[in-house]
């Protein structure tokens, strides 16, 4: 294609107004329901360990490698790193993005880093690299929560020693409601938004993000929303794991 | 150990598999057959999901063997060319994810990718396979512009067949939506037009339809690898090998491509016959199955 040709996208289609209607959301959830998540482990063979995850149009897939020296700039280290690179698929939103890093992408990494930092042990590997590689092939909303829990499967099934799953999940406050596991429609409709990432075995919140105006009791009632969330993705993430390394 | 004797003593297959990878080799191909248990021509298990994920206009994905890509189209509008008013654009573009090989690092696309994208972007381009004349809109004010975005998620080897398979998944499955092309000379998405009265179509109308495709273009690697011919290599096999030979065909029976990639075999005559038999029949396996899966994919 001749590279003066400059192309724009069809205007998008409008989105939905009113995300709840008599207490259901557009996709017929009650407001502290997840998606239905499908979890899978050992989906890249080469890969020391990797995850696909899908809940609903959210998916994405993360692969692991490691631990492999680290690069001779990063310098001595008692502790491990971890490097998280997350890519977002050209096609995974309504506009195709470029090829290339974009800010978006680059503060989901570090904070995806951050999540799972303080749930890998990382005195186990001095010296060394994991590197963490998220690809979210289609973004239909909650994609870094997403994204921390398979990295964390993806972790455990590369066998990298870790003090506990760590999970995540979102709250949307939309018109005074709050809606866990929000899609993208709704988190455009949010006027307040909670990113919760914790250990659930250990009770440990290892990420809080928290977006908006919140009233002091609200924002308890969003993280406890979340937590709960949390736990229950860690019961789906443990039984995914065992089901991999047992024989059916 | 003697690296010329057999498998033996404490030495593991596996240790004597990365000591002496061309040892190990030779002992599977002198019996015909190769370490995952094929004979020397056959080819891996292949599956093709299409419509795999819904924010593009059309995607797929394809697995062979442990390969995998995923291709996925975004539709855009611009004006056409002066030089060729009545047709729209093909853009491909593929990237090796980071997580599909230890040596990819994340960053500019590497060597690998730009090489891939140039041949997928010029076996759909060089030959007839997609009419551009398809992507008008109208002549000389708009036409389509079709990006046709591929990641491979696992790289072990044979990638281009991979990735044009993915492709052209993803391409035959892509209906080009309906619009309007308002008076100022935006084009805006419109409903469909009922099929009944398909004659009195309004002013400005243009009607959805799907992208009608020639013959479906097919790659297939073989290697040279000790005197011996072997299809569909995986990562390791490719490293191994004296020679790659990629060849694309299409059903018509027409030679779109043919890729030598220097190493230090000659490939005579004879060989390159039998590659291009293997390809020719090979074709028509992937078209076959590509046909059943996106009739099964419309049926559900």
């Amino acid at each position: 294609m001749p590279k003066d040709i400059v192309s724009v996208p069809l205007p998008r289609k409008p989105r939905p107004v009113n995300t709840i209607v008599h207490g259901t959301r557009l996709d017929g959830r009650g407001p502290e329901e997840f998606r239905p998540i499908f979890f899978s482990t050992g989906v890249i063979p080469q890969a020391t360990g990797s995850a696909y995850a899908e809940l609903h149009n959210t998916k994405l897939m993360v692969g692991i490698y490691g631990p492999r020296p680290s690069d001779r700039w990063v310098g001595f280290s008692e502790e491990g790193r971890l490097d998280c690179d997350v890519k977002m698929a050209p096609f995974s939103s309504w506009q195709r993005t470029k090829w290339g890093q974009s800010p978006d992408e680059r503060a989901m990494a570090g904070l995806l880093g951050v999540a799972l930092e303080a749930g890998v042990q990382r005195s186990a590997f001095p010296k060394a690299t994991v590197d963490v590689q998220c690809l979210i092939l289609e973004a239909g909303g909650s994609e870094l929560a997403v994204a921390i829990a398979a990295a964390s499967l993806a972790l455990a099934d590369a066998g990298i020693p870790m003090r506990d799953l760590i999970t995540s999940c979102t709250v949307s406050r939309v018109d005074n409601q709050l809606l866990l596991d929000a899609t993208s429609d709704e988190a455009f409709q949010e006027d307040g938004g909670v990113l919760l990432a914790m250990l659930p075995s250990l009770g440990q919140v290892t990420q809080l993000l928290v977006k908006g105006e919140w009233a002091g009791s609200e924002l308890e009632e969003a993280v406890q929303l979340s937590m709960s969330g949390c736990k229950d993705v860690d019961e789906i993430c443990r039984q995914v794991l065992q089901e991999a390394v047992q024989p059916a | 150990m003697d690296p010329k004797g057999e498998v033996g003593g404490s030495l593991e297959a596996d240790a004597f598999r990365k000591l002496y990878p061309h040892q190990f080799y030779a002992n599977f191909l002198a019996k015909h057959t190769r370490p995952d248990g094929r004979a020397l021509m056959q080819a891996r298990p292949v599956s093709v999901t299409p419509n795999a994920v819904s924010s593009a206009d059309s995607s797929a994905t394809a697995k062979l063997g442990d390969s995998a890509a995923i291709a996925g189209v975004k539709l855009e509008v611009a004006v056409p060319a002066e030089e060729s008013p009545d047709e729209g654009h093909l853009a491909v573009a593929v990237e090796m994810a980071p997580m599909s090989s230890p040596d990819v690092r994340p960053g500019r696309p590497g060597e690998a990718a730009q090489c891939l994208a140039e041949q997928v972007s010029s076996i759909l381009a060089s030959s007839d396979v997609i009419p551009r004349q398809q992507l008008c809109i109208e002549q000389g004010r708009a036409c389509w512009v079709v990006y046709l975005d591929i990641i491979v998620l696992n790289a072990d080897g044979s990638l281009l067949d991979a990735c044009l398979l993915a492709a052209w998944a993803a391409l035959r499955s892509l209906r080009l939506p309906s619009v309007i092309l308002t008076a100022d000379g935006n084009v805006e998405p419109c409903d469909d037009l009922p099929q009944t009265s398909s004659a009195a179509a309004p002013e400005g109308v243009w009607a959805g339809r799907m992208l009608q495709l020639e013959s479906q273009p097919v790659a297939q690697s073989c290697a040279m690898m000790g005197g011996k011919l072997i299809s569909d290599c995986t990562a390791e096999e490719e490293r191994l090998a004296d020679t790659i030979i990629i060849i694309i065909v299409d059903g018509r029976g027409n030679l779109l491509g043919l890729i030598k990639a220097g190493g230090t075999a000659e490939a005579g005559d004879m060989i390159m016959q039998q590659c291009i038999e293997a390809a020719k029949l090979r074709q028509q396996d992937l078209c076959r199955l590509l046909e059943d899966q996106l009739s099964a994919a419309t049926l559900s």
